[in-house]
Order: C-alpha cells, then sequence, then structure tokens
C-alpha cells in the first residue's frame, strides 16, 4: 500500500485509529479545535493530539446549541461531538481565534462528558511585543493542567523530543509540496489534503514514517490525467476532499493551498530557544496567520502572494466557510492582488453540505474563462 | 382542463432562405435549463431553425425533445449534424453532444453573436439562477458572478406568481407596468415569502397589476444588487425567458440610471443555445485542421 493509500484509509476510519492508538499505548487522546493550539504540547505530555473535524454530512443535532448564523465547520464539529462519534476522547483543546468554533467548544464542555477540557487564551494583539510572554504564560498554565491531569511532570526533554518530532513533520510536508512546483505534478491537491489531514489525526512519529515513503515515491509517480489548470486554494477551514476532487476532476490541479488544513497549519517550525515554552509561544505568535487572530492584513497577504508566485499559479479559489467573516474581509483584498498580476479568482461560499451543480457549473466557467485560448 | 397559467408560449422557428443542404458545415447547440430548452442548429454562420419549448422530466428526454421539434419538417436527420454542444443545467446529459460547455461560456458567445461585438455585459436571467456576465469582443468571458442558491428573482419564481394571481406569464410584464402609481416591492425576493407576502397584499384590497407591480419591481431590485457587484460595461443587454417579461426589464434598466439594453434577434431566450452551437462549429473546423 502507498503512502497516500494508508492517508486514505486512516481519514477513512479515523476514530478506529485513535481507539486502537489508544489501546496500543495507554495513552491519552486529546481533541483540538483549532491550529493555534501547540499539539508539540500535547504530545511532549503523553498525548495524541487529534483534530475535530466535521463529517459534511446534512445534520440537525446543532440546532439548540448554536445561532444559525454560526459557520458551517463549527456546527458540523459540534454535531460530531454530540452524536458521540469521538466519545473516546480524554480531553479536548481549545484556543482563543473565533467566537464560532469558541461557541462548539463552549457546547461541548457542557453537554459532552470530557473528563479534561482547557481553555488556551491566545492574545488578540498578536503584533505586541507583550503577545509572546503573555502566550507563555498561558502555555504554562495548560501544561500545569496536563500534568495534573495525568500525573505526568513534562519534562524540557519530553517538550524537546515533540518540537523535533513536529519540526520534522513540517520540513517533511514541506518538501513534499515543493514538489508541486513542478511541470510534471507527481501528487494532486486532494491528495496533498489527505497528508495534511492525516497529520492532524497521527501519531507523529507514525505519520514522519509515511511521509518518508512518501518522498521516496513521488519522484517516480505520475497524475493518472492532464493537469490543467495551476490552481491556488486559499480561505477558511476547508477539509472537504470530496470537493477538492470534484474540482480537479473538472481540468485543473491543486497545487498550492492557503488554509488550515494545508500550508497554514504547519509552514512554520518552532525555532528551538533554552526556554522552550516561550519557543513554542513565539511559533504560535509569529505563525504564518489566519486572519481571524491577524489584524494585519499583508502579514498574511504577502506570504500569499508569495507562494502564489512560486508555485507558478494560474488561478485561484478563493472560499469560506458561510458567515466567517475574518476570511470574508480578506477576499476583497486577495481579489484585487491576483487581479493586478492578471490571475482570475472565483469566488465560493461553503455550507456543511455544497450545491454541487452550482459549484461545478461556477467552476467549469471560471476555467473555460481561464483558460488562455479554449479554441 | 384548468388552465395552466406558467405556461410560457413553445415554438419552433426555421429561416426559409437557408437551404441546409449546400452548407459546409451543420451544427447543433442544446442548451437543457432548469425550466426551458432550446436547440438551435446554424448552417454555416447562420441561424437555420431553433426550438423553445420546456425542459421535462430529464435531460436526454428534454434535449432530443427540443432538437426534434427543431428539426421537424427540415428533412435534416439527427446523424447529418457534424457536431453538438450541450449547455445548461442539464449540459452533461444530452446523449447526442459532444462536448458540454457551461451556460455562461455559452451565454456570451451567443449575445455577442446576436447582438454584435460591443456587447460587454450580459445579464442571464434563468430558470432557476442569475448570471452577470462581462466578455470581450470575441464574446469571451472574461468575468461572471452568479446568484445563490434560491430561486428568488428567476423564472421560476415568476411561474409561481402568475398561477397565485393566475395570470398568463407572458401578460405578466405589461399588466405590472399597468398601475396608478408604482408600488414598493414586495420586501422580499425570496419566492416562499413573496408568495405569503403577494397573498396578504391581495387580501388588503391591492389588485393584482399593483402586485405584479410590486414583485417585478423586488425582482429587478435583487438583479440590479447582482450586476452592481460585477459592474455595468456597455453595452448591456438581457439573456434568458425573463428578457421577455418587459415588468422587470424595463425597471432594471430604470435602476441602472436609465442605460439601454441591446435588443437580441430572433429571441433573447436562445442565447445560450446559439453559443453552444457557435462552439460546435468552431470545434468542428478545429478538428479538420
Amino acid at each position: 500500500m502507498s503512502a497516500i493509500e494508508k492517508f486514505e484509509e486512516i481519514l477513512e476510519n479515523r476514530h478506529q485509529y485513535a481507539k486502537d492508538w489508544k489501546q496500543r499505548t495507554g495513552g491519552k487522546v486529546t481533541g483540538w479545535l483549532c491550529t493555534y493550539v501547540p499539539v508539540e504540547l500535547l504530545y511532549a505530555a503523553g498525548m495524541l493530539p487529534v483534530r475535530i473535524l466535521g463529517t459534511h454530512e446534512v445534520q440537525d443535532v446543532t440546532d439548540r446549541y448554536l445561532f444559525p448564523t454560526v459557520c458551517p465547520f463549527s456546527r458540523d464539529a459540534l454535531a460530531q461531538g454530540l452524536k458521540g462519534r469521538y466519545d473516546y476522547l480524554d480531553g479536548l483543546t481549545m484556543s482563543r481565534t473565533c467566537s464560532h468554533v469558541q461557541g462548539t467548544f463552549d457546547n461541548w464542555r457542557n453537554y459532552v462528558p470530557i473528563p479534561f477540557s482547557h481553555y488556551i487564551w491566545l492574545p488578540c494583539h498578536r503584533e505586541s511585543p507583550r503577545a509572546v510572554p503573555c502566550l507563555r504564560g498561558e502555555l504554562l498554565d495548560l501544561k500545569q493542567a496536563i500534568e495534573k491531569f495525568t500525573g505526568v511532570t513534562v519534562s524540557d526533554e519530553d517538550l524537546d523530543k515533540a518540537i523535533e518530532l513536529y519540526n520534522t513533520n513540517r520540513r517533511l510536508m514541506r518538501q513534499v509540496y515543493e514538489f508541486r512546483k513542478s511541470d510534471d505534478l507527481p501528487i494532486t491537491g486532494a491528495e496533498a489534503m489527505e497528508m495534511v489531514v492525516a497529520s492532524q489525526l497521527m501519531d507523529v512519529v507514525e505519520h514522519n514514517k509515511l511521509l518518508e515513503d512518501l518522498l521516496a515515491e513521488l519522484p517516480n509517480r505520475k497524475l493518472d490525467r492532464e493537469a490543467g489548470l495551476r490552481l491556488m486554494m486559499i480561505g477558511s477551514e476547508m477539509d472537504d476532499i470530496v470537493f477538492v476532487r470534484m474540482l480537479e476532476e473538472l481540468g485543473c490541479t491543486v497545487v498550492i493551498d492557503e488554509h488550515c488544513t494545508g500550508s497554514r497549519y504547519f509552514w512554520d517550525d518552532v525555532i528551538p530557544e533554552e526556554d522552550r515554552l516561550g519557543a513554542i509561544a513565539r511559533r504560535y505568535i509569529t505563525r504564518w496567520p489566519c486572519p481571524a487572530v491577524s489584524s494585519e492584513f499583508n502579514d498574511r497577504g504577502d506570504r500569499i502572494m508569495q507562494h502564489a508566485k512560486d508555485w507558478d499559479t494560474q488561478g485561484v479559489l478563493l472560499y469560506q466557510q458561510k458567515f466567517c467573516d475574518p476570511h470574508e474581509f480578506d477576499i476583497p483584498s486577495l481579489a484585487q492582488n491576483f487581479k493586478e498580476l492578471d490571475i482570475p479568482t472565483l469566488v465560493l461560499e461553503f455550507d456543511v453540505t455544497i450545491p454541487f451543480g452550482q459549484f461545478r457549473t461556477r467552476i467549469e466557467a471560471f476555467l473555460e474563462m481561464a483558460e488562455l485560448e479554449v479554441f | 382542463m384548468t388552465t395552466e397559467y406558467f405556461r410560457w408560449t413553445e415554438y419552433t422557428w426555421k429561416d426559409p432562405d437557408i437551404d441546409w443542404r449546400k452548407a459546409d458545415t451543420l451544427v447543433a447547440g442544446i442548451d437543457v435549463g432548469s425550466v426551458s430548452s432550446q436547440a438551435v442548429v446554424l448552417a454555416d454562420d447562420k441561424i437555420y431553425c431553433y426550438c423553445n419549448t420546456r425542459t421535462g422530466s430529464n435531460s436526454p428526454d428534454s434535449a432530443k425533445n427540443a432538437l426534434g421539434q427543431a428539426l421537424e419538417g427540415t428533412g435534416i436527420k439527427d446523424e447529418d449534424l457534424q457536431f453538438v454542444v450541450g449547455t445548461g443545467y442539464g449540459r452533461v446529459n444530452i446523449p447526442m453532444a459532444k462536448k458540454a460547455i457551461t451556460e455562461i461560456a455559452c451565454h456570451a458567445r451567443g449575445a455577442n453573436y446576436m447582438g454584435g461585438p460591443t456587447i460587454r455585459t450580459i445579464l442571464d436571467m434563468g430558470g432557476q439562477d442569475l448570471k452577470g456576465i462581462h466578455c470581450d469582443e470575441r464574446g469571451k468571458v472574461t468575468q461572471f458572478l452568479m446568484n445563490d442558491k434560491c430561486a428568488a428573482g428567476t423564472g421560476r419564481g415568476m411561474e409561481v406568481m402568475a398561477e397565485l394571481l393566475q395570470v398568463p406569464i407572458v401578460d405578466v410584464g405589461q399588466m405590472s407596468l399597468d398601475v396608478p402609481e408604482e408600488p414598493e416591492p414586495v420586501s422580499s425576493t425570496c419566492v416562499i415569502f413573496a408568495k405569503s407576502e403577494a397573498i396578504g397584499l391581495l387580501r388588503s384590497g391591492w389588485t393584482k397589476n399593483m402586485v405584479l407591480a410590486a414583485y417585478c419591481s423586488a425582482m429587478a431590485h435583487r438583479v440590479v444588487g447582482l450586476l452592481e457587484r460585477i459592474g455595468i460595461e456597455k453595452e448591456f443587454t438581457i439573456t434568458g425567458g425573463i428578457s421577455k417579461n418587459v415588468g422587470v426589464t424595463s425597471r432594471i434598466l430604470k435602476e441602472l440610471g436609465g442605460i439601454e439594453a441591446v435588443p437580441l434577434a430572433p429571441d433573447a431566450q436562445i442565447a445560450g443555445a446559439v453559443g453552444a452551437s457557435l462552439f460546435a462549429r468552431d470545434l468542428l473546423l478545429k478538428s479538420r485542421r
């Protein structure tokens, strides 16, 4: 079985994977709700950090808990908890990023039995010189809370090891992304997304091993179809791999992305410092920002434009989860930036389920428009 | 038999001056939309015949029906058509089509053909969606915007209203203009809400004409909102079934500051199928090269 097939298999059986891990290692599994939760700290305490994701099914269990104007992802994620699909979790963590997913966290804590939960007060003014020390204090709280819950002390060596493993994970995924710069693409956008989503569900040691396998396979791998238009996907939370497959079947390949089940999650390393928690805090304050925590558009915008150039992007899909205002605010500025480079953009708004037919028409029309000469 | 007020005129047309047997290329475009279907046959670069009919319960039958009606009495057999392109919501399910192209590209191309190369902005008001499209002088799309998921402000909504008020849909536009003064638009263009609101207005003594005026006005207002997002570049034209409703189109043009819409002959509702037939001809000529 190839590395990509293994990622697919783990995504299909994500709950079973976590349950098996628990049985196999005797460790605790902690869910997390936003990529601003420092997974290396959870891992250092012997926990398996697992990202809570939705399933894109129609559901009616969250209406009593969340306003109708809460984003579809946050609703979908809470539905999983209410339906008991994460009944094996020992803990749940969340970092202060957006009020919608906070609704998921609060309701989960109140209405779904969970032995341990912890909320990280990520400072909202991340540009301030006081942001790193502030978050460091929060991470110390988290560390102490975990130690109290598990009865295990997290040593500097534990932290060093976890930091090293996650930095390796990030480096290997960046290496995979390098292959997507090629004209002769060895991997589709859907497959790359499977890799990143798997990294948010798996034990980092096992994921690193699969990444090494994948890097060995990629030089001899080819797509079984024409690559078509080189597309960049930019937006809010997005783990709908079925959608990405549909998108790519219409005549394009996603060569680079900027979302939190893609590059925005793993792009930045923790730069080691003597003060380990300080180093982790610095990584999360200075990392590739989500607009939900950043007031500086250019910090994100400049990185996006650089990636668009480096990966030779020919078209851009800008999307948002419905009601995700921070992302929606950035869309006009991003669209303008791409317009100046003569790169066409398409904007789509995602709900729990997507209107397949309408999206198909828009995407096809966009591809017809973006192709230099159709006939 | 009860009257079906939602029914609009279905018809076929052919150009008696063209002898299709002398044509070098004979191709067709078929547009299977959510409400109506059209088939256009192009003899060389001229429209030879076409049909405009209702979409049935499935796309393949609707396509066959539209093409069958268009070809009736012409002597053209299906196999005489050298290339067929399908478009519209049902485009991927048109059995005789060799290629499917979106209605967005086809409407731009068809409007460019019928209205001339100066057309830059097309408003397509279809059975279940709305599209604002910009194109270049060749009819190639440069930008577009589509309404979101609901059918408000589209042909289907107008059909519901015609049934509710028991007014033949082809009379809706003219009747909506025959009012002593322009009423406020209905507050929502959601079809279901608008229907409830219309019932309320009728109960409070409004005439049918006033209710139609309020609905047409709401529809126009919604469309202008979409157009303003994409921007209007001249020349401007309107395609799709609602382009035949003067109650909506005149209000759109007024709200856009009194601009004009380039008329499309022979029929603005067939723009998608015309565009598809033009693409079919391009693809046929390309395959010969």
